[in-house]
């Protein structure tokens, strides 16, 4: 089977290095979270398998699909949720959705339906005639994951998607996120909340100075440090040298 | 330290407002150095030259020089007003800046009585901008005593905060915050353009002859059945310097100006505080059945068009320039019965700017003020498409008001009305590339401390289609000098043009 997500030797500079000769292997149908400090260039990576910033050098590819030389037909399968949500203000989530249905040419007949369950399981269906401008953190999360999830995405992209969460809205999302995963999607994901990596993910990445420092399962993680059968924060601050919490 | 003082919030709020214009400079150092040229142009060739003729020029108080004064602080005033009126009432819905500034132990009335004379202090220095470049070498070399016209300003900037203040507490009050956020910024464009749709009633009451406001200022003045008001020469007087006189002015704007804000401070801060706790923004939108589009060009669009509408800051913006255009569209209809060639030139000319001006600011809208650039950059949608998508959104409002009025002239007057419809045409089109071409993602809210694009982008717009609409009253007029302004604007676009590379290298820094 096709790897969801393949890089190899990818660069990325703006004043200094962001991403240094990044290697990343994300398997078909696998949870992964990519972890790391703060500045350690999780969301530049994101955004340049997202096709939203070129590399310097390297490459991308999403189920076969090179990224730099096709970059439409591989943003057809994917989606992207960056931590602050892409919603217009004055639009209302049926418009957005709407809009955003609209952008990956999805059939209105499959977009209406879809929409409706989106937004029936998200709990935002009540909500779908109100603009999204008065809406709360957690009500414009969820609208943004509505809009991400419409074209059905087969790799989902997501940055801190819990951040600023109350618990009863992130369980909702982490129930969607594992829903799509088990229907065969693939989902990578940044997070600061260790414990949501150490439950939820298949694969863990750690990730500092734009480099790999490590990845496999907790488990495998665990045989790595000398910390073993620590939990994923001892292994975290133990790679990192770091004693602060992973941040975006 | 001015920790809590009212001059350290002032402070505070004249910092923000200049880096937000510093933020705006998008042309980068080339920008800020074509408007400063622009500005020591003026200055010499202009400014100089007339201090040297006013050299032994005294200005008379005459009845004629009084209202003529008149009238210019008026039009003065009424822009201030326009401008404190839209901000106050903004200033109800910045939850996040007020909501702290609110938590502080600081009295709400001393944090609104510091954000309103910030206010006063923008818009005096907005417009001694635009009259410094006159005023500082006239007053250098022949009127020392004029440089008082700046004190005269201030104070009718004090002024105008003042009414700002006042009339957005009245709408407050009257309708409720969520409409007041809508009818206030539709007020303040029509305040804006009050006095040039005033002084445009004669056209409109079909007078022969459309007079200018010298012209009218005049016929007044040799009208003995006309009284001037008591102390209608007070602002005259001020403005050459008259001690007493100045004292007295700026005396009156203070007075007024600590007046409305002790009386209404307490008021403005308590409707402050209900606009930001009373969700007054997300009133649900009338339920309609979902229309899902089959294409991105159709969805874009869409978008484009329900956002434009849903923002009243944005459609005030475009009815204050839309008004300006009436007259002009009134001009042309009245002229193209008759024979008066030249005023239907110049008006062409003057519609095909404005088509441009109108233009340009909705591009700017679409194109750089989109709160989800990156979920169209990580959409299956060619750059193209989306352009095409957005330029064509930015366009309909004017199309929907230049149609009629192009289609009657064309039918009327087809040679006038083909240029007219070509310089229309090319004037849109030009702006909209330049708005491509110098895109700067932002926050759409922006837009309303911005009121436009980059200073860079602004210029460039205006010259062309400035440049446009010159050819297109030569060219009205048959006369062959309609080559050259076309060819500075082509010559001007290639100078603009950005290729793509470029486009997306400046995006990413």
């Amino acid at each position: 089977m096709v790897d969801a997500l393949v890089v190899a030797d990818l660069n990325k500079s703006f004043k200094t290095p962001a991403v240094q000769g990044l290697d990343l292997v994300v398997r078909t149908g696998e949870l992964y979270a990519l972890l790391g400090p703060n500045g350690a260039g999780k969301t530049t990576t994101l955004r340049m398998v997202a096709g939203l910033l070129a590399p310097d050098s390297g490459s991308i590819s999403v189920f076969g699909i090179d990224v730099l030389k096709s970059p439409l037909e591989a943003k057809k399968v994917i989606a992207w949720a960056p931590d602050e949500p892409m919603l217009y203000d004055r639009l209302t989530p049926l418009e957005y959705l709407e809009f955003v249905a609209g952008l990956w040419n999805v059939p209105p007949a499959l977009a209406a339906a879809r929409a409706e369950d989106l937004l029936q399981t998200l709990g935002l269906w009540e909500d779908r005639n109100r603009r999204c401008e008065g809406f709360s953190r957690g009500m414009q999360q969820k609208a943004a994951l509505a809009g991400a999830l419409i074209h059905d995405p087969k790799l989902l992209i997501l940055d801190e998607p819990l951040t600023g969460l109350d618990a009863a809205v992130a369980r909702q999302v982490k129930d969607l996120l594992q829903a799509r995963v088990a229907a065969g999607a693939t989902v990578i994901l940044t997070t600061h909340i260790l414990e949501v990596a150490e439950r939820m993910a298949d694969r863990i990445g750690i990730i500092q100075g734009g480099r790999l420092l490590a990845e496999g399962t907790l488990d495998e993680l665990r045989t790595r440090t000398v910390s073993q059968g620590g939990t994923l924060e001892d292994i975290f601050l133990e790679l990192t040298g770091d004693h602060g919490a992973p941040g975006a | 330290m001015l920790r809590g003082t009212t001059a350290g919030l002032v402070f505070h709020e004249l910092r923000l407002s200049w880096r937000a214009a510093l933020a705006r400079s998008g042309g980068g150092v080339r920008g800020l150095v074509i408007i400063c040229s622009v500005i020591l142009a003026f200055t010499g060739f202009a400014g100089v030259p007339l201090g040297y003729v006013l050299r032994h020029y005294q200005l008379p108080i005459s009845r004629l020089t009084i209202i003529l004064s008149d009238l210019g602080l008026l039009a003065i005033a009424s822009l201030m007003v326009s401008q404190t009126l839209s901000t106050a009432t903004e200033s109800l819905h910045q939850r996040g800046d007020l909501d702290l500034l609110f938590t502080a132990p600081i009295p709400p009335r001393r944090t609104l009585a510091a954000r309103f004379m910030a206010l006063a202090v923008t818009v005096f220095l907005t417009f001694a901008l635009m009259v410094s470049p006159l005023l500082i070498p006239v007053a250098i070399i022949s009127h020392p005593t004029w440089l008082a016209f700046y004190l005269v300003l201030a104070s009718t900037a004090l002024g105008a905060a003042a009414m700002g203040l006042a009339l957005s507490t009245f709408l407050f009050r009257l309708i409720g915050a969520r409409r007041t956020r809508a009818v206030a910024q539709v007020i303040a464009a029509i305040i804006g353009a009050s006095f040039f749709l005033v002084s445009q009633v004669n056209t409109f009451v079909g007078k022969s002859q459309s007079q200018g406001i010298w012209a009218q200022a005049k016929a007044l003045a040799l009208d003995e059945s006309f009284k001037l008001p008591p102390g209608a020469d007070i602002p005259l007087r001020a403005m050459i310097g008259q001690p007493l006189f100045l004292l007295g002015y700026t005396l009156g704007a203070v007075i007024l100006f600590f007046a409305v804000s002790s009386w209404l401070g307490d008021r403005f801060a308590a409707d402050a505080a209900m606009a930001s706790g009373a969700d007054t923004a997300n009133a649900p939108t009338k339920a309609q059945a979902a229309r899902w589009e089959t294409s991105a060009f159709r969805a874009i669009f869409r978008k484009e068009v329900r956002l434009l509408w849903r923002d009243a800051a944005l459609v005030s913006n475009v009815l204050l320039r839309t008004l300006y255009l009436i007259p002009l569209a009134y001009l042309v209809i009245r002229s193209a019965r008759g024979d008066t060639g030249l005023v239907l030139a110049a008006a062409a000319g003057g519609l095909t700017f404005m088509a441009g001006q109108v233009a340009g600011t909705l591009a700017w809208i679409t194109i750089s003020a989109e709160e989800a650039h990156d979920l169209l950059a990580g959409s299956p949608t060619r750059q193209g498409i989306i352009r095409q998508a957005k330029l064509a959104a930015a366009y309909l409002p004017l199309v929907i008001f230049l149609a009629p009025l192009l289609a009657y002239l064309v039918w009327v007057a087809p040679v006038v009305g083909g240029f007219a419809l070509g310089g229309c045409i090319a004037s849109a089109i030009t702006c909209g590339l330049i708005n491509i071409w110098y895109q700067k993602p932002s926050k759409r809210k922006d837009f309303r401390r911005r009121k436009g694009s980059s200073w860079f982008a602004t210029l460039a717009e205006a010259s062309v289609a400035a440049l446009i609409g010159l050819a297109t009253t030569f060219a009205t007029l048959g006369n062959v000098w309609a080559l050259l302004p076309s060819l500075l604007a082509i010559g001007l676009m290639m100078l603009l043009r950005r290729s793509e590379a470029q486009i997306a290298l400046a995006l990413e820094d």
